[in-house]
């Protein structure tokens, strides 16, 4: 269900190699959980964040929620169609529901990160 | 967790289900925000059969039952609905109560779930007259602009009825309770039915084009869109009407529990007011967020979401008196989200009067 070729954390973020940066964005079952996602904050391009920072926010009609940075590095870019279409995150939230890239990531950190078989386990016990 | 005797249809539809002050009741469908646009556009059934119900029958009963709301009931005509609010002596506000007179003799009287068994007691306390009969009534509202259009052929009589017009009347020969009132703003009706005929309701209103299930969620956005505040969670017995911003809802002619300590708090002034706030964008303000002049603290946010239909964060808040007031400029939260006191209702398109 979940791909692959990312990696997750414990708090519902995905993270994958593109190219030379990190695209991260929340999981499927994240976005199951919030609903109808109605805003995202998107961080700065150019900031530096540790692994764990709080680097972005997704509000849904329900509740809000930080999204931490699954490892630490710099932000290269943001996704700006969240701006105008949030309902993407809930559409496609491991595609086009991104949410920012990193570079000059720490890439020993990406080694403590569940793989897509461990994170599906650890998201059907937490329904 | 207590079950309406909708729950397996709610399982069988999808809904998410969730525990709502004790009651498993579905939080969802399809998604809030579908649901909502839903309502606002053709029609919607909620399951409500967690709300409380009271026959008040005999003239005594009546008076007894007069006694403890503030709504004035010899102006109650056979056929309408009242809003009103059950206080404890302080003022503060116990529950908001919908009252309906059926007869010269009879009231019917709908309350939330939160505070029922306080309710219960007081009502069923004050006469022998008064009957709760909670638990063998089922609650199922169609709201909605096409919700007369699709009832009608179920129950002709709703074409007759007026905004907060009620009846008794009878589904497939068993006695029920109709009413022209909702939460939504759109056009609505309220369906009081025996709780084994619930399903069949339920299943054949359901059976209509255009009509679709709806969860707590979308009650939640399309209430709070019209202002309606929320029991337990706007108010409970620390608010008084007058801070809750009902105070339209008082007959001051009559006598009540609380009056007096209304009419002394109305005398002193200065006490903080339920007020609309807005943000400027898709931000939403939530429960308990801090308001917030500057640094000094002016208030705090008591109902906060995301409106479908206005496109913006919305929610009220018992600010202090020189804030409560549209058009002034705050910040809400930890995170300082800029918000605008406003005027209600936030949506003003609904159908519910036409």
């Amino acid at each position: 269900m979940y791909p692959e070729n990312a990696k997750y954390t414990r708090d519902h973020e995905w993270i994958r190699a593109d190219g030379d940066t990190y695209v991260v964005g929340i999981t499927a079952f994240a976005a199951e959980q919030l609903g109808d996602v109605t805003y995202v904050e998107l961080p700065s391009v150019g900031k530096t964040v540790e692994q764990g920072a709080a680097t972005a926010a997704v509000e849904s009609v329900k509740a809000a929620s930080d999204v931490y940075a699954p490892v630490g590095g710099r932000v290269c870019a943001v996704n700006t169609a969240l701006d105008s279409a949030p309902e993407l995150v809930n559409q496609s939230p491991h595609e086009e529901g991104w949410f920012f890239k990193l570079e000059n990531v720490d890439a020993a950190q990406l080694d403590g990160l569940m793989d897509a078989k461990a994170y599906e386990a650890f998201a059907s016990a937490s329904h | 967790m207590q079950r309406t005797p909708l729950y397996d249809e709610h399982l069988a539809l999808g809904g998410k289900v969730v525990d709502f002050h004790g009651w498993a009741l579905p939080v969802q469908f399809a998604g809030i925000v579908q649901e909502h646009t839903h309502t606002r556009t053709q029609a919607s059934l909620f399951d409500c059969s967690h709300m409380g119900e009271f026959v008040v029958k005999g003239v005594d009963a009546i008076r007894a039952y007069a006694g403890l709301i503030t709504s004035d009931l010899d102006a109650l005509r056979v056929g309408r609905a009242r809003y009103g609010l059950m206080l404890n002596d302080k003022g503060g506000i116990i529950d908001d109560i919908v009252t309906i007179r059926l007869a010269d003799d009879e009231l019917y009287v709908v309350t939330n779930a939160g505070p029922l068994e306080a309710v219960s007691g007081r009502i069923c306390g004050a006469h022998a007259g008064c009957r709760d009969v909670s638990a063998s009534t089922a609650k199922i509202d169609i709201q909605g602009p096409i919700a007369r259009d699709i009832l009608v052929r179920e129950l002709p009589e709703a074409a007759e009825l007026k905004y907060f017009e009620a009846r008794r009347t009878h589904w497939q020969g068993s006695e029920i309770v109709l009413s022209r009132t909702g939460y939504t703003g759109e056009m609505g009706f309220e369906l009081f039915v025996p709780a084994d005929i619930a399903v069949d309701v339920w299943r054949r209103l359901l059976s209509h084009e255009g009509v679709a299930p709806a969860g707590l969620g979308a009650r939640d956005t399309l209430r709070t869109e019209m202002g309606y505040s929320l029991s337990g969670q706007d108010f409970d017995e620390s608010r008084t009407p007058l801070e809750a911003s009902l105070d339209t809802f008082i007959a001051w002619n009559t006598e009540f529990v609380g009056k007096q300590a209304l009419e002394a708090q109305k005398n002193a002034g200065g006490y903080d007011r339920l007020t609309a706030i807005r943000t400027g964008d898709r931000r939403s303000p939530r429960h308990e967020f801090e308001v917030q002049d500057g640094d000094a603290r002016v208030g705090v946010v008591t109902s906060g979401t995301f409106g479908p239909s206005v496109g913006c964060g919305i929610g009220l808040a018992y600010l202090k008196p020189a804030y409560a007031v549209a058009g002034r400029t705050l910040t809400a939260g930890p995170k300082g989200l800029s918000i605008e006191t406003a005027e209600l209702p936030f949506y003003r398109q609904g159908t519910c009067r036409k």
